[in-house]
C-alpha cells in the first residue's frame, strides 16, 4: 500500500516570539494511505484544520516534517503542491462563472485551451453542475456552489484533495446525501481525500479510517468501527456516539471477563481486555443500543437485571430512556416505539434491563 | 456615506425604528434644511443662465455667459490646468494608496502597523489652512519651483488618504480565503494578484480614484498657497474673478464645475453600490 502522506512528529505554535504562544498541533505523527478516504475528527481548536492548512501550504511547521508521496514539502508554495483544497465557505471566485471558476487551475497549470475545456466539462458533469456553466457564483444555492468547489478543486486531479468541513454550511438532508455523493466521488476518482470535520456521524459514515483529534494530539486512529467499537481512551468513547459510563473498581477477573463493583455493590461483569488486577479503578463502558429494555414479566429469564425508567426523551424513531438501576446507577437505553406509535415504557415503569457482558468493556487508563 | 455613518452609529434607531413622521413640525424643518443647504446653489444654476449684463437683474433666458466662459482664454487655461493636476494627482494617490492599502490589510503584522494606519488617515482631519503652509514652506524650504509641478505634488499628498479609505474598506471586506484558492489552484502570487486581487479590489480603487478626483478638482486653499503665476487651477481662476466684480460668466463656470463634481459622485456611488452588491458570503 502506497503511503499519500506522512506526517512526522509535527507540531505547529501559532505566535511564537509572543507572550501568548498559542500550541495548535503537539507532537502528531500520522500516515495517510494512498485512495484512502481518511478523516481527521475533533472538536472545534482540536487542530485538525491547523493540520490540513499545514498539508496545502498556507501555514508552515514549527516543527516535524510533512511528506507527500515520499517527497518532503516543507519548502514548496501552495501552488506548487499537488493537492486541491475544498474551502469551508468554498471560497468561489465571485467575479467569474462557475466554468472559469473550474478552470482556473488548469490554466495556471498552462493546460491547452482544449484540454482544459473538456476537463472542466467532465468535472461539472461529474458534480452534476454542467447546466450552470456559465452562472456566478452568487446566483447558486449552497449546495451547488458546494459542488462547484468540489469541481474545481477535482478539475487538477490533484494527487490529495483537502476538505475542510465542506458539509456544515448546508442542510441536514443536503448534507447526508453529500456524503454518498462525496464517498461515491472519492471511489471513482482514486484519489486519496483528506476531510476535516467535527460531526461523528459524517467520519463514521464516509471514511476509510478516521484520527480522532483533541487539545492538539491525535487520540485514536483506526477504521470506523474500531473507533466505535474499542475506543482507546474516554474522550474517544465520549465523543464519538452516546455513551454509558461507569467507574469502579476490579473485584475479580478470569481469562474472559473482569468482575467490577459499581456504586457501593452493584456488580458487573466485562470483557477482559487483558493487563487487568484486583483493586484496579476502571472505567467500563457500555453503549446504548447494547441494552434491551423489556417488561419485568416478558423477560425470557436470561440475565437481566431489574430497573425503573426515570426520564425518557422521544426522538421519532426512539426514545432515549434513562434507566435507574438501583445503587446510584444509572444508564441510558434506546427502545423504539411500538407499531401504534406508543412508546413500550413510560415514566416510572419496572424494566428487565439486558445487555451482554461482551457488551460491556473497560476503557484503557 | 453620511446616511450609512448615521444607521451604524445609532444602533437604538436600528432596534426600533421609530415613524419619524409622527413628530410634529420635523417635516417643516426637513424643508427648511434642504432649501438652507441648496438654495445658494440653485440660485447660482438660474442666474448662470441670465442673460442680462448684471447678475442679479433677471433679462431672460440665455446661454450667453456659458459660450463667454467658454471663449475665454484664461477660463479654458484654468480648466486644462485643473484636469491635468487632478487626473495626474488621481493617479499617483490612488496607486500609493492601493499599495498601502495592500500592506496594511494583507502584509501581516509588523512593528508601527497602526501608528501607519493613523498616519495615513490622520490628514483628513489636519485643517487644510496648516496643510497648505507647511507644505509651502517646505517647497520653498528645498527650493522646489516646478510650477504646476508643485500643485501636483500637494494635490497628491492630501489625495492619498482620500483614495485611502474605500480601497481599504473593500480589502477589509475581502475574504483571503479567495486568495488563498488561487494560491491553492497553482497560481503564483503575481497572478493570485492580477487575477483576484486586483479584480475583486477595483470597485474600490475606482471609487478613492473618482473620491480624489473630486477632491484635487474642487481644491482651493492648498493651490491658492502653492501654485504661482501659471497655475492657476479653476477654483483659484473663479475666486480670482470674484475680486474683479461678479459677472454672470462666474456663475456658468462655477456651474460647470459643479455639473463634473455631481457627475464623479454620482459614478462613485452607482460604483460603491455594486461593490457591496457583488461582496459573496
Amino acid at each position: 500500500m502506497t503511503t499519500a502522506i506522512d506526517i512526522r512528529g509535527v507540531t505547529k505554535i501559532y505566535n511564537p516570539g509572543s507572550n501568548q504562544p498559542v500550541k495548535a498541533l503537539d507532537n502528531v505523527s500520522l500516515t495517510i494511505n494512498d485512495n484512502e478516504f481518511f478523516t481527521l475528527l475533533g472538536p472545534s481548536g482540536c487542530g485538525k484544520t491547523t493540520l490540513l492548512r499545514l498539508i496545502a501550504g498556507f501555514e508552515q511547521v514549527s516543527g516535524g516534517e510533512i511528506m507527500l508521496f515520499g517527497e518532503e514539502i516543507e519548502n514548496l508554495e501552495p501552488s506548487q503542491r499537488p493537492v486541491n483544497t475544498v474551502f469551508q465557505h468554498y471560497a468561489l471566485f465571485p467575479h467569474m462563472t462557475v466554468a472559469a471558476n473550474v478552470a482556473f487551475g488548469l490554466e495556471r497549470l498552462r493546460q491547452p485551451k482544449t484540454e482544459i475545456e473538456a476537463t472542466v466539462e467532465r468535472v461539472l458533469t461529474l458534480v452534476k453542475m454542467k447546466h450552470l456553466g456559465d452562472r456566478p457564483p452568487s446566483q447558486l444555492s449552497g449546495g451547488q456552489q458546494q459542488r462547484v468547489a468540489l469541481a474545481r478543486a477535482l478539475a487538477p486531479s490533484p494527487k490529495v484533495l483537502l476538505l475542510d468541513e465542506p458539509l456544515s454550511a448546508l442542510d441536514l438532508k443536503l448534507r447526508q446525501a453529500m456524503r454518498e455523493e462525496l464517498k461515491q466521488l472519492q471511489k471513482e476518482t482514486g484519489i486519496t481525500f483528506v476531510f476535516v470535520t467535527h460531526d461523528q456521524e459524517e467520519a463514521l459514515a464516509m471514511s476509510d479510517r478516521i484520527a480522532v483529534m483533541s487539545d492538539g494530539e491525535v487520540q485514536q486512529i483506526g477504521g470506523p468501527t474500531d473507533i466505535y467499537e474499542h475506543p482507546v481512551n474516554r474522550f474517544v468513547a465520549d465523543f464519538i456516539g452516546d455513551t454509558n459510563f461507569l467507574d469502579g473498581e476490579i473485584v475479580d477477573f478470569n481469562d474472559d471477563l473482569v468482575t467490577c463493583r459499581i456504586g457501593s455493590s452493584s456488580m458487573f461483569e466485562a470483557e477482559n481486555s487483558g493487563g487487568h488486577k484486583v483493586g484496579d479503578q476502571v472505567t467500563l463502558f457500555l453503549r446504548p443500543e447494547k441494552i434491551s429494555l423489556s417488561a419485568p414479566d416478558a423477560a425470557s429469564g436470561s440475565a437481566t437485571r431489574p430497573g425503573k425508567v426515570a426520564n425518557l426523551v422521544y426522538l421519532g424513531n426512539q426514545a432515549a430512556y434513562t434507566v435507574d438501576m438501583g445503587d446510584g446507577v444509572t444508564l441510558t437505553a434506546q427502545a423504539r416505539p411500538r407499531e401504534d406509535g406508543n412508546l413500550p415504557f413510560a415514566i416510572g415503569d419496572p424494566l428487565a434491563v439486558g445487555f451482554s457482558s461482551r457488551a460491556l468493556r473497560v476503557l484503557p487508563q | 456615506m453620511i446616511e450609512q455613518t448615521q444607521k451604524a452609529s445609532s444602533p437604538r434607531a436600528r432596534k426600533k425604528m421609530l415613524p419619524v413622521g409622527h413628530y410634529r413640525g420635523l417635516g417643516g424643518w426637513t424643508v427648511f434644511f434642504f432649501v438652507f443647504l441648496y438654495l445658494p446653489i440653485v440660485v447660482l444654476i438660474f442666474y448662470s443662465f441670465n442673460a442680462n449684463r448684471m447678475v442679479m437683474n433677471w433679462g431672460g433666458f440665455g446661454f450667453d455667459w456659458y459660450l463667454k466662459a467658454f471663449q475665454n482664454e484664461d477660463i479654458q487655461k484654468a480648466v486644462w490646468n485643473s484636469l491635468i493636476v487632478a487626473t495626474i494627482a488621481t493617479i499617483f494617490a490612488t496607486a500609493i494608496a492601493t499599495i498601502g492599502a495592500l500592506v496594511l490589510a494583507r502584509g501581516g503584522n509588523f512593528r508601527g502597523k497602526t501608528i501607519s494606519l493613523g498616519l495615513i488617515t490622520l490628514p483628513l482631519m489636519v485643517p487644510e489652512i496648516v496643510t497648505a503652509v507647511a507644505v509651502l514652506i517646505f517647497f520653498s524650504a528645498i527650493g522646489l519651483k516646478l510650477g504646476l509641478g508643485n500643485v501636483i505634488i500637494a494635490h497628491i499628498t492630501f489625495c492619498i488618504p482620500f483614495a485611502f479609505m474605500p480601497i481599504r474598506a473593500r480589502l477589509e471586506g475581502m475574504d483571503t480565503s479567495l486568495e488563498q484558492a488561487a494560491r491553492d489552484l497553482y497560481a503564483s502570487e503575481w497572478e493570485t494578484f492580477r487575477y483576484i486581487t486586483v479584480p475583486l479590489l477595483m470597485p474600490g480603487i475606482v471609487a478613492g480614484a473618482m473620491l480624489s478626483f473630486v477632491i484635487s478638482m474642487d481644491d482651493f486653499i492648498i493651490t491658492l498657497m502653492v501654485g504661482g503665476a501659471g497655475s492657476t487651477t479653476l477654483p483659484v481662476y473663479i475666486y480670482s474673478m470674484i475680486r474683479r466684480g461678479l459677472t454672470p460668466e462666474i456663475n456658468a463656470v462655477s456651474t460647470l464645475l459643479l455639473l463634473v463634481s455631481i457627475a464623479i459622485v454620482t459614478a462613485y456611488w452607482v460604483v460603491s453600490r455594486k461593490s457591496e452588491a457583488d461582496t459573496v458570503h
